[in-house]
Parts: C-alpha cells; sequence; structure tokens
C-alpha cells in the first residue's frame, strides 16, 4: 500500500482529516479537483462571504454611521469591483495557507478526480485527463456539498445565481430576489442590501433560519428590515423565469391568497445544498446513499471497513466546524483512540449584522420534549458596550432546567455572537448551571455581559442592569 | 434487632476471602437462608447465605478482600422502608383513579442499578436504549435492553419521572453499577400513575443533593476514560459538583472485573505502521490466578525439583482400549481413557517407591499408605487439582467416573475445597493440548508429579527392527530432597512396563 490514509477532498473536514492523520504518524494523501485546496468553506464559502460582509458592513457605517460618531466623510461610493478581488486575496492567502500545512505535515496533495476502483484502490484523473491509481489501507471521504438548486428554474449562473455567483458578481443588484431565508440566503442578502441592492427574501417557512431558536429569526427580520429588507415569509416560488435584462419570480402564500409576483436584476438561490458524490464510483465498493447522503455509523463508518465519510457528504449539519470536528475524530479513531461528539453542542452561526450564534436546545425543540425549563434574555440596549459601538439590536437568550438550573440552550443575536457561542459551548459541555455562568466575573464593558446578566435572569429572574 | 453477619470459617489455612460478588443489593430485602454474596477464596468460591430475614445493609464492597470474622454486613430485622430497587410488590399496587394533577418533579431521584441477573455473572452491557435521555417514563416501562454473557434481560422503569441515562450504549457495567437515573415525577401520567412515586421520594431524601451533573466527565475526560474502558459511574468526579475532571481520568483506574480494559494507546511517538489494532489489554488477576502464581514460584525456589523421562509404547494400551472400550461403555456408562491407566499404573509404582508418595513436614517426611491421585484439570478460572481418594482401591471404571465428575465440578466452579485439598501424587496431562514434553512443577506439598503427553506414531527399534509405534514421552519431576534419582527413575520404569504390558496391572507384577 502507498498510504495509509487517503483523503477525498480538501475542504474544511477532509483537510483537518489529513493533518491529524500525519499528526498521529500516518503516510496521508488528500486528493482534490479543483486548483486550489480549501473546498467550498475557503473557496466559495464561509471566507470569501465573510471578506464580503466585512466591506459591506464598513460601507453601510461609512454611508450611515460615521456621521453620528463625528466623521465627516464625502458620501462613499461602492467599488464592487474592489470589493471582489480584496475577497480573492483574502481566498488566496487562506488556501496558500493550507497548501503549506500540507507540506509542512508532509501530506501529498493528489490533484484530479478521485474515485474508487476497490476499496483499496483510489484512481485520480487530472484536468488533462492523464490517471493515476494509488493504494491505500483507509479511505476518508469528505467530498463536500453543491447548491441545490429550484427543480423548476435551474442556475443559469447569469440572472438565477447561487451563492457561488453571488461572491462574484460585477455589479450591485439593484433589486436582488432571494429564494430562502436559511442561514446563506440572510447572509448574501444582508451583503447586497447593505452596499445599496433591494433585498426580498421569500421563504417557504413561516420564519427566517428556521432551524433556529424562534425568537432569533423575529430579531433578524427586525434587524434586517431596518437595512430596507422585504420578506414574503410563507411563501411557495413556483417559478422564476429568466427574462434577459430582469428575472419574474412568481410565488403564492402556503396559507393561500394572491400570487405574487415580483421583479428582480438576481434572483439568488438558496434553498439547501446537496452532498457530492459525483463520480466517486461508490458503487465500486458497493457504498450507498440516503437521500444523496452517504451512510455512515457513529464512528463514521461507511458499510464497507475501511472507508469513513464526514462533513457535509454524510449526516448532521452543513458546518464546516462540525466536519473539522469529524475530521479530528476519524483521524482518531483510526489511532486506536476514542474521540466523542457532542453533536449536540455544535455552534449555528450566522454572518449577518447582527450576527446570530446558538448552541443546545432551541425553546421549540424543549417545548416539545415536554422538558420544564426557564427563559432568561438580556437585549443588547441594556448593555454599555453595545451603546457605545452603536450596536443596539439583539439579545442573548438562555435556556435552563427548570429544576436543575442547568443550561440547556444558549442564543444569541448581536455584535460578535459567532465569537461569544464559545463560551456557551464550554458552559454546557461542562454541564454548567445558569448561576454558575452568572457568577463567573465578566469583563466590563463587553458583549458577553449581556450573557451573564442573561444567565443571572435564567438563574432567578434577577439581572443587575435591567 | 439488626444481625452482623460475619465472614465464616471456610476451610484450614484460609485466612482471607475476596466478595466476588454481592447478588442482593444494599437495601434490598432478603430471606432467610437465601444466597446473599459469593466469596472466593484462594481455592474455591462460596455462598453466603442470610442468617435472618431483614434488610441488608452491606459494608464491604465487592472486590474487598477480608480477613476470616470480618463483619461484611449486617441485616436489619424487618423494615419494608428500604431503598428497594426491584419493585417489590407493594409498589406495584396500581392506584384505581389516575392522577389528574400536572405533573410535577418530586425532587427524588431513583438511581437504578444493574440487577442480580444470575449466579456467576458478573457483568452487563447495555446494549440498546429503548427510551431516550430525557425522556418521560412510566413505572415499570421497559427502558433498555440489558445484555449479559449468557442471556439478553429487559430493564424496566423503577419509578415514574425523566429518565437520566448515565450508562449510554455498550457500556459494561457491574452488577451493581449505575444505569441511569430517573427524576421522580407526580401525577400528570395518563391513567397509570401508581403509588410508588410518592413512597420512593419519601425513602430516598438523601439522594436529592447528587447534582444533576455528577459524573459528567469533561470533553477530554470522557476521551481518556472511553480509551481506558472505564464507565464514567465507576469515576469519582472531583470536579465541580462530582463532575469528572481530565485529572480524575487520567487517574482513574478499571476496577475489577474490568473486562477488556484498553491501556491509552501511547500519543508521543505515536508510530502507525500498519493501520493494525495497537491495543493492550489489562485485567486484574483473579484470587485463583493470584495464588496459582505464588505457588509456583515457591515451589521452584523452596525445593530441590528436576526431571527425568521415559517413554511409553501405547499400543498394547489402546489395542485393549479399542477392543473394550464399547463394552465397557456399556456396562459401566463412562468411556475407558487413558487416564484409568495412568492413574492405576501409579498407585502400583507409588506402592513400590514410597518416597514419590511422600512429603516434607518439617523436619519429617510423612510416607502415605494410600494414593491420593490429584488430576490437573484446566478450567476457564484457571488450573485446578481435583483429588481422586484412595485411588489405589478403585476399579478402573471407578477412577474413570470419579475424573468424570471431578472435571465436570471443576469447570463449572463448584469443587468444594475438601475436593481440592491433600492429594499425595500429582497426574498432569499436557498432550491433550498437544505438548510432545515438558517438565511439570510439582503441586506442594507433595514430592512429584508424573507429566503425560501427546501419542505420535515414532520410528522405534524393536527385536533388531525398526517400527512404527505409538509412543507417549512420560515426564517426571520430583523432589530431589526426599526422591533419590534410583527411586524416581525405577518409578518411571515402572510405570512404563505396567502400561506396555497392562496385564501386570492386574497381577500387580
Amino acid at each position: 500500500m502507498q498510504y495509509n490514509v487517503i483523503v477525498i477532498g480538501s475542504g474544511p473536514g477532509g483537510y483537518v482529516a489529513a493533518i491529524r492523520c500525519a499528526q498521529l504518524g500516518m503516510k496521508t494523501a488528500v486528493i482534490e479537483k479543483y486548483d486550489t485546496l480549501g473546498g467550498t468553506c475557503l473557496n466559495v464559502g464561509c471566507i470569501p462571504s465573510k471578506a464580503l460582509l466585512d466591506s459591506s458592513e464598513h460601507f453601510y457605517n461609512a454611508a450611515h454611521t460615521f456621521k453620528e460618531h463625528g466623521i465627516d466623510i464625502s458620501e462613499p461610493k461602492v467599488n464592487l469591483v474592489q470589493m471582489i478581488s480584496r475577497k480573492a486575496g483574502v481566498v488566496k492567502a487562506n488556501v496558500d495557507g493550507i497548501a503549506f500545512l500540507m507540506k509542512k505535515n508532509k501530506i501529498d496533495v493528489l490533484k484530479g478526480v478521485g474515485s474508487f476502483v476497490d476499496k483499496n484502490t483510489i484512481k485520480v484523473t487530472a484536468s488533462d485527463g492523464k490517471e493515476t491509481s494509488y493504494t491505500t489501507e483507509k479511505v476518508i471521504i469528505a467530498t463536500g456539498s453543491k447548491p441545490t438548486p429550484l427543480p423548476f428554474a435551474p442556475f443559469d449562473k447569469k440572472r438565477i445565481i447561487s451563492s457561488t455567483e453571488a461572491l462574484e458578481l460585477k455589479e450591485v443588484p439593484k433589486h436582488m430576489i432571494v429564494v430562502g431565508g436559511g442561514v446563506i440566503g440572510m447572509e448574501l442578502g444582508s451583503v447586497y442590501a447593505r452596499i445599496g441592492s433591494k433585498v426580498t427574501i421569500v421563504e417557504f417557512l413561516d420564519s427566517l433560519v428556521g432551524t433556529m431558536d424562534g425568537t432569533m429569526g423575529k430579531e433578524l427580520q427586525k434587524a434586517t428590515k431596518k437595512l430596507g429588507m422585504d420578506f414574503y415569509l410563507g411563501h411557495k416560488v413556483t417559478s422564476v423565469e429568466n427574462k434577459g435584462k430582469e428575472v419574474v419570480l412568481k410565488a403564492e402564500p402556503r396559507n393561500g391568497g394572491a400570487v405574487i409576483e415580483l421583479k428582480g436584476d438576481y434572483c439568488l438561490v438558496c434553498v439547501g445544498r446537496r452532498p457530492y458524490t459525483d463520480g466517486l464510483g461508490l458503487d465500486k465498493v458497493g457504498i450507498e446513499l440516503d437521500r444523496g447522503k452517504i451512510v455512515v455509523d457513529d464512528h463514521l463508518k461507511t458499510k464497507v471497513d475501511n472507508i469513513y465519510a464526514l462533513g457535509d457528504v454524510v449526516r448532521g449539519a452543513m458546518l464546516a466546524h462540525k466536519a473539522e470536528e469529524e475530521g479530528v475524530m476519524v483521524a482518531e479513531l483510526l489511532a486506536g483512540q476514542k474521540p466523542h461528539i457532542n453533536y449536540l453542542l455544535i455552534p449555528g452561526v450566522v454572518y449577518t449584522w447582527p450576527e446570530v450564534a446558538s448552541v443546545g436546545y432551541t425553546e421549540e425543540q424543549l417545548k416539545e420534549q415536554g422538558r420544564a425549563y426557564k427563559v432568561g434574555s438580556f437585549p443588547y440596549k441594556a448593555l454599555g458596550r453595545a451603546r457605545a459601538s452603536m450596536d443596539l439590536d439583539g439579545l442573548v437568550k438562555i435556556l435552563a432546567d427548570k429544576t436543575t438550573d442547568e443550561i440547556l440552550g444558549v442564543h444569541i443575536i448581536g455584535a460578535r455572537a459567532a465569537d461569544m457561542i464559545a463560551a456557551g459551548v464550554v458552559a454546557m459541555e461542562y454541564r454548567a448551571s445558569a448561576e454558575d455562568v452568572a457568577r463567573m466575573s465578566h469583563a466590563h464593558p463587553t458583549y458577553m455581559e449581556a450573557v451573564k446578566e442573561a444567565c443571572l435572569a435564567a438563574t432567578a429572574n434577577r439581572p443587575i442592569h435591567l | 434487632m439488626a444481625q452482623q453477619v460475619k465472614v465464616p470459617t471456610v476451610g484450614e489455612s484460609i485466612t482471607e476471602v475476596t466478595i466476588a460478588n454481592w447478588l442482593k443489593k444494599d437495601g434490598d430485602m432478603v430471606k432467610m437462608d437465601e444466597v446473599i454474596a459469593e466469596l472466593e477464596s484462594d481455592k474455591a468460591t462460596f455462598e453466603l447465605t442470610a442468617p435472618q430475614a431483614g434488610v441488608l445493609k452491606i459494608a464491604k464492597a465487592k472486590g474487598e478482600v477480608v480477613p476470616i470474622g470480618t463483619v461484611i454486613c449486617e441485616i436489619a430485622e424487618g423494615g419494608g422502608a428500604a431503598t428497594v430497587s426491584k419493585p417489590t410488590p407493594t409498589k406495584e399496587i396500581k392506584t384505581e383513579t389516575p392522577s389528574t394533577q400536572p405533573m410535577k418533579a418530586t425532587g427524588a431521584i431513583k438511581e437504578m442499578k444493574v440487577p442480580a441477573v444470575g449466579e456467576s455473572i458478573t457483568e452487563v452491557t447495555i446494549s440498546t436504549w429503548l427510551k431516550k435521555e430525557g425522556d418521560f417514563v412510566k413505572l415499570d416501562e421497559i427502558l433498555a435492553e440489558v445484555e449479559s454473557d449468557k442471556a439478553t434481560f429487559e430493564l424496566p422503569a423503577e419509578a415514574n419521572g425523566i429518565l437520566r441515562i448515565v450508562a449510554k450504549e455498550k457500556t459494561t457495567l457491574p452488577i451493581g453499577g449505575l444505569i441511569c437515573k430517573i427524576e421522580v415525577t407526580e401525577g400528570g401520567v395518563p391513567a397509570a400513575a401508581t403509588s410508588a412515586p410518592k413512597e420512593t421520594s419519601t425513602s430516598q431524601p438523601a439522594t436529592t443533593s447528587v447534582s444533576y451533573a455528577a459524573g459528567t466527565p469533561s470533553p477530554a475526560a470522557a476521551k481518556i476514560l472511553d480509551e481506558k474502558g472505564i464507565a464514567s459511574n465507576q469515576v469519582a468526579g472531583n470536579g465541580v459538583g462530582g463532575r469528572i475532571t481530565k485529572e480524575d481520568a487520567v487517574k482513574a483506574q478499571a476496577t475489577a472485573p474490568a473486562k477488556d480494559t484498553k491501556a491509552a494507546p501511547a500519543l508521543s511517538p505515536p508510530v502507525i505502521t500498519s493501520g493494525g489494532s495497537r491495543n493492550e489489554r489489562r485485567e486484574k488477576m483473579t484470587s485463583i490466578r493470584k495464588t496459582i502464581a505464588k505457588r509456583l514460584v515457591a515451589v521452584k525456589n523452596e525445593t530441590a525439583m528436576l526431571t527425568t523421562f521415559n517413554e511409553v509404547d501405547m499400543k498394547p494400551v489402546m489395542d485393549l482400549r479399542s477392543r473394550y472400550k464399547d463394552q465397557f461403555k456399556e456396562k459401566y456408562g463412562v468411556g475407558l481413557g487413558f487416564m484409568s491407566f495412568f492413574t492405576k499404573a501409579v498407585c502400583v509404582a507409588l506402592k513400590d517407591f514410597p518416597a514419590v508418595n511422600a512429603s516434607i513436614d518439617k523436619d519429617e517426611i510423612v510416607y502415605h499408605d494410600y494414593c491420593d491421585v490429584s488430576v490437573a484439570v484446566s478450567t476457564p478460572r484457571g488450573l485446578v487439582v481435583p483429588v481422586i481418594r484412595n485411588a489405589e482401591s478403585l476399579s478402573m471404571n471407578q477412577v474413570e467416573a470419579e475424573i468424570v465428575r471431578l472435571a465436570t465440578r471443576a469447570r463449572d466452579g463448584k469443587l468444594s475445597i475438601e475436593e481440592m485439598t491433600g492429594g499425595t501424587f500429582t497426574i498432569t496431562n499436557g498432550g491433550v493440548f498437544g505438548s510432545m514434553l515438558s517438565t511439570p512443577i510439582i503441586n506442594a506439598p507433595q514430592s512429584a508429579i508424573l507429566g503425560m503427553h501427546n501419542i505420535v506414531e515414532r520410528a522405534v527399534v524393536q527385536k533388531g527392527e525398526i517400527v512404527v509405534r505409538p509412543i507417549m514421552y512420560l515426564a517426571l519431576s520430583y523432589d530431589h530432597r526426599i526422591v533419590d534419582g534410583r527411586e524416581s527413575v525405577s518409578f518411571l520404569v515402572r510405570v512404563k512396563e505396567l502400561l506396555e504390558d497392562p496385564g501386570r496391572l492386574i497381577l500387580g507384577v
């Protein structure tokens, strides 16, 4: 065998698995079909979208809040070409970083499309058609996911676009219609809303970011409405048509009523992502799919003894950090260790501004479980730090067990929520009670004080600053 | 009145016993003469019965080694108020009218432990949880399927309430190990409210102070414990509220009987060459194993042991056996094996060379005018050596029958100490495992041991011609302090002659 492990896919799940395998002494290779490493996250996902979110946030502040801060500038203008090219620089720095990490850990990078010949042999087809086969003891499939199109309106990449194209637009859309009020739709929608586009969200469910706690969706809607975003919740999109210079979308309310017709210059479709296994040759090794996902056991092992799969291509949330945890877990399992992942405590984050982040159970889930719980919340408005930065939108919501006071869920919408949620994960991993957190010193003035205050509220409804 | 139960005197020379297993749990109601525990000495396992009926209060935990006479438990007379883990009849009385009150936590927590599921079963594995963490469960509802090495059984809820799983699926727990907790609730249960929760809540106030997080391992601790194969409920948490810290996990050692306990793989330098398993297992030595080890080393150190060899042409015995084995079986109901030939031959030879049948007691040599032949039997728990009493006066079929009886009892772990003590000479048969030749170790305080080996067709010279004969090598290890070379070698030659001409056994010549 040429390798102990071959990892197919170099996204955050794949490259992390490869590095951890290499750290554990395994001879490791990673296969990537694109020119750059890093997968969706680094190339067309998390990193570029955050780059644009920050640029658009700066623009928004320059246009709207600098004056109040006492900074007088002439009216700022969007240079979208520069924004996109700066984003490209950020992406390049990151993917180069991954290439460096591969080299540092002596991981071979095999460029091309990987597919199974048998369970120990992987054929790599390079872009020039050249085929090379490699043998390996173990295989880790980390091929990730692709945006799902609407069944009746495939991506034409001109007017009907996916998140990938939305990161490369040449002009600021006049009216961007976003199908799907989930994480990706809200993030990219808010980017363009902040740089001056009219953005309309059409969502099938009755709330935004539907998998999160209901309060988060409501608060996010309030906050993004201030950017001028329009919402059609509970609407089912029935058709999207590219009319050349414009795109026309029709949707009908789920509860009956008149069909609406929206006209815009771009329609961004963010209705989900599908696991990507095309060309892998799974039939060669007898691996089955369940609704597109590779079926794995609790140890991420497929039906075939030496083949593992992780990240977006298996069950669970499609999140980079979930894939990273799984990458570490598989590598350590291969080394005979016994790592754990507590999937309940994988945080979810939405990079809008204000940001949304959560971990643990939502209030809706607790209700469904019939669990006796308490709620404590604290608004950013009452926070000195938030007032200083004029980030007054948002709140922290703590859910705790009614009898034991154990924290069951932490939900934050507001400035820096994405960074703050780590504290919630730590608290919940150690099964802290709300009072435990409330009795820990939190530096002043910080956004994190809102977490402490919300815990005080959850403990016995005794926040200090409310 | 509480009666103290002490470790009974179980035999001479036994000074301490290990509590192998509690068959009853702390707080259980026990009946008089009911078996409440299994005690293990270095020689055998005994059952401990309750001297009176009452509530059991355990003083010494499973696995503890205690001297004879130690109080290991108390039995308090009467008393229904107890932390009874199995639902007792009184708890199963259903109230006629279902409660209409809203569900209300009583604050009590019912700890559910692994029940004693049968003799000889020391641990069980949680195979499947049928209920989820946080589920509301009703009294007697099946929560999980539990597997022992013998059978699978169902675990019914011992109270109404919210399930808090402690032992995850695939965890192996000893009898008495904590499986789950039920946060006892009252009312709100559709048509199934019973009197049980109330009763439990009033009788178990002590457990309410236990933190919900007690025994929760930190993420790093969980990984370490899993790699060591230790269930988190076997570790005392020193973190806040009884949480298990990384340090607790690092220091934790598996308690007996921890099967499949895996040592954490060395983290540095992690050299993986083939991807094959690098696991090691550590098991605590059983009392029997420790005794075997101690005694074998003692014999090596304290005797002047050496071994003499000879070979036996087994053809005559084999011919005789094949000719009569069916008739023998029919008449006596027991098979005719080689052991009876060897035993009888040894008895004849021992009469001729009494020193081989003797033992040393301080400054005296004890000669035995009888032949109590010990027979080494391999059992899953280790080597045991039951004794055929007065083998010299037994007929062949009696010897065979006795061997079958002793071997069966040995494999079932039911040999009594009497059946294993005494013995003036030992026969061990490594041939059953394919041994060609070995040097057995004397079974002290005996002075000699005969080693039998496999029977192999070899070319031998008889009457000037090379012929093929089934040959067995014999080995006699003996204590040179009292057995001289002349005696030992002559003894072995005598055994050889008797076996090569079985007629001499009858005639005694």
